[in-house]
Formats: structure tokens, sequence, C-alpha cells
């Protein structure tokens, strides 16, 4: 999938995440976190691992997370980037 | 805090009983006058109505946010998420969507080692007193950084004003030009609704102001001196200019006032251009601005884009 326009997903909840995509050509994730020391690795990894399924290659990815689960990490990156396809 | 009208959105939550139990406000990319009642003061309702002001404010294409709050409060912001930008003895300035670290990514090309300089001006037009402040001041440092205000708050709007300060610097070899963001005078460092006592409001808004240039934007462009124009007209701007003078001393920049270049009307000023214009007078005009800007103010487009209210703008 290509993103296409800025797109957003999510709340700011607790254990919710926001993302935002936006169209670029290298792929960049900035990661804000307020579990950021403990866990940037592992959100970054479940990231990138779900723009791979998504076949996400190029884009502005930034993620603002009060310390979401893996399953809300996913959901939340999939809705914004097919939110970017619509227009 | 205190009520003001001049809102884009207002936000309430109710309880079952129709009690309103929370509220928050945005003026373009600031968050105003919120509160919570204190019986929920620790649930999701706080982060609820941040995210739904955030909302709108995207959908109104707003993508970077900031608000005001005490400096004993500004954790419940970071626990969002939220970036402490920079406290005074009063206020606390955070910032959502991390807005300066891509305003100075942005212009990072332009960054360069050296004993250099900065100046903030708004050009509402660009003056020969402009350029005689520019010129005397990239004469003394290795390079000069003009910061052009970026708020639309001036009769002349920003892209004309930023166009004309970089023709009537083009001729100078070491010298940048580059919109503030809303990082130097701008609705968002000089909000004067958050302290209900004038002065001391003026003076918070002053040191946030002073603070976010002497820890973000000098740093970023090396910057050691900062150069004002001697203020013989403008209470406020004078005001500014001695807070400058306080303030910038811990971020070890020296500040630089200049005198004001005269015509035969005294010290000249972006004012008196503007006051020419609306009488009309279009003769005299050639002493105080210099050919560039001259030829803007005799087009076509000086008609179509500007336009020229005595009531407010003063700057």
């Amino acid at each position: 999938m290509e993103i296409q326009s800025k797109a957003r997903a999510g709340t700011m909840q607790s254990s919710d995440v926001v993302v935002f995509v936006e169209p670029a050509d290298q792929l960049t994730i900035e990661i804000e976190s307020t579990v950021l020391k403990q866990f940037e690795h592992l959100i970054r990894q479940r990231i990138e691992q779900q723009l791979a399924t998504l076949e996400v290659t190029r884009g502005l990815i930034r993620v603002s997370d009060r310390g979401a689960l893996d399953y809300a990490i996913d959901a939340r990156i999939e809705t914004a980037v097919r939110r970017s396809m619509e227009g | 805090m205190s009520f003001e009208a001049d809102v884009d959105d207002v936000l309430g939550i109710k309880d079952l009983h129709g009690r309103l139990v929370a509220t928050g406000s945005r003026q373009g990319a600031l968050l105003k006058m919120i509160a919570v009642d204190a019986e929920y003061q620790s649930s999701e309702l706080f982060s609820e109505l941040i995210n739904a002001l955030i909302s709108c404010g995207y959908q109104a294409g707003i993508e970077n946010f900031f608000v005001y709050t005490k400096p004993s409060q500004y954790h419940s912001f970071t626990a969002l998420n939220f970036h402490l930008l920079c406290t005074s003895e009063h206020v606390a300035l955070l910032e959502y969507g991390r807005g300066i670290n891509r305003y100075l990514q942005q212009h990072a090309p332009l960054q360069r080692v050296g004993d250099n300089g900065g100046v903030v001006v708004n050009c509402n037009p660009f003056t020969l007193g402009h350029r005689y402040l520019i010129e005397s001041a990239a004469a003394i440092v290795d390079w000069l950084y003009v910061f052009v205000v970026e708020e639309n708050c001036s009769s002349f709007p920003f892209d004309v004003r930023f166009d004309l300060v970089k023709k009537g610097v083009a001729h100078l070899s070491n010298v940048s030009v580059l919109p503030t963001g809303p990082y130097a005078i701008s609705q968002v460092t000089f909000p004067d609704y958050f302290l209900n006592n004038s002065t001391l409001a003026r003076e918070q808004q002053v040191q946030i102001d002073i603070q976010l240039f002497g820890r973000y934007l000098a740093p970023a462009f090396s910057i050691k001196h900062r150069f004002v124009g001697f203020e013989p007209y403008c209470a406020t701007t004078s005001a500014y200019n001695n807070a400058l003078q306080g303030q910038l001393p811990q971020y070890e920049i020296e500040l630089c006032q200049f005198a004001r270049i005269e015509s035969d009307q005294g010290a000249i000023s972006a004012s008196q251009v503007r006051q020419l214009l609306m009488q009309h007078s279009f003769d005299n005009l050639s002493q105080l601005v210099p050919e560039t800007t001259l030829k803007f103010l005799t087009s076509s487009k000086f008609f179509k884009q500007v336009h020229l209210d005595p009531k407010f703008r003063r700057h």
C-alpha cells in the first residue's frame, strides 16, 4: 500500500496510540511515548512489522503512544494507512 | 483564568445529570480555557477533552498545538505526549506535535557555524530603516539570520512582507531570511489571555518569547548577537527591547541596539510609511523605503494584497 495523503487514527486515551501518516520519499518512523524508555524498541519493531505486512515502504509515520498493546498498534497503523488512501 | 470569546471551538462534557464537568477551547493552534471538575480529575475525561479539541484542530488543518498552563500542572499534558517548550515563574508552554524539531530540521540547511547574529522583524513593510539595521548588523557578524514574523496580524500579509525583505537584502552576501514560524512574536508566544494582571501577563509573555529564542533558535544558528533598532515610538516594543537586554545574557547572547536613521520627518518607521499610504501621498515614500519596496507599493499588486486599516494593526 502507498500512503497518498495525510491521515490520522487513534485517540489520546490511556492504552491507545495516535498514528499520523503522510507521504514521503523515505520511510521514517518517529515515536513519542509515555513509556519510551522501557519499550521504544518493541514499539518500533511492531510498527515496522505491521508496515511490512501492509507493504508500506515509504512515508512519514509518527506515533504518539500512551502504552498501547500490540494489537492496538497494528489496528491504528492499518487504519491510518487505509485512510490515507481514501484521499 | 478568564473567559474569552475569540475562539474557534468550545467543547464541553456533561455528566448523566446534564451537569457540565469539563470544558476546553481552541483558538487556532492554541488550546485554552481548559477546566475539569475536581471530581473527575483522576478520570480519563481530561484526555478525552484534549483529544476532541485536537481532532477539531486537525479538521481545520492544524497539526501542531500549544497550551499554556501553570508550571505545577504541566505533567498532566506531558502524560499526553505534549512537550514542555519552556517555563517562566508563572506559566509553562507546551507543544503537541514536535513542531519545533520540524521547524529546526526544515531550516537546518541554513545553519552555519560562526559568530552569528539574528534579528526578528515584522517589516510592515520593509523600510530604509530595516535595511540600515540589517546592513549594520551584517557588517559585524559572520552570518546574519533575519527572522520575519510569520503571524498574519499585520496590514501587509506575511508572503508580501517576506518577499520584500528578501528583495531588500539581496545585495548582502552573508544574510539568510527565514520565517519565525510560531516561535517568535506570535499568537502563541504573546498570548494575552492567561494571566489577569496585564503587566504581569506581558512580562511572562516576553519571558517566554525570549526563552524560545535563547533556547531553540539561537543555538541552532550559532547566534551570539541579537540586533534591534532603538524604539522611539512604541511603548510595547521599547519594553520588549529592555527585557531582551536583561534576559539575553543568560543565554550568552549580546543585545545591540542601533539608533534609527532619519528622514526629513524624523526617525524612519514602517508606521510612517503606512500613514503616507493611507493619505495616498506616494511622493515622499522614496525617502523612507528602498527601490524594491517602492516598486511593490506602486504596483497593482499592492491594492490587491494589502488592506490598510487605520483603527488597528499598529505593527
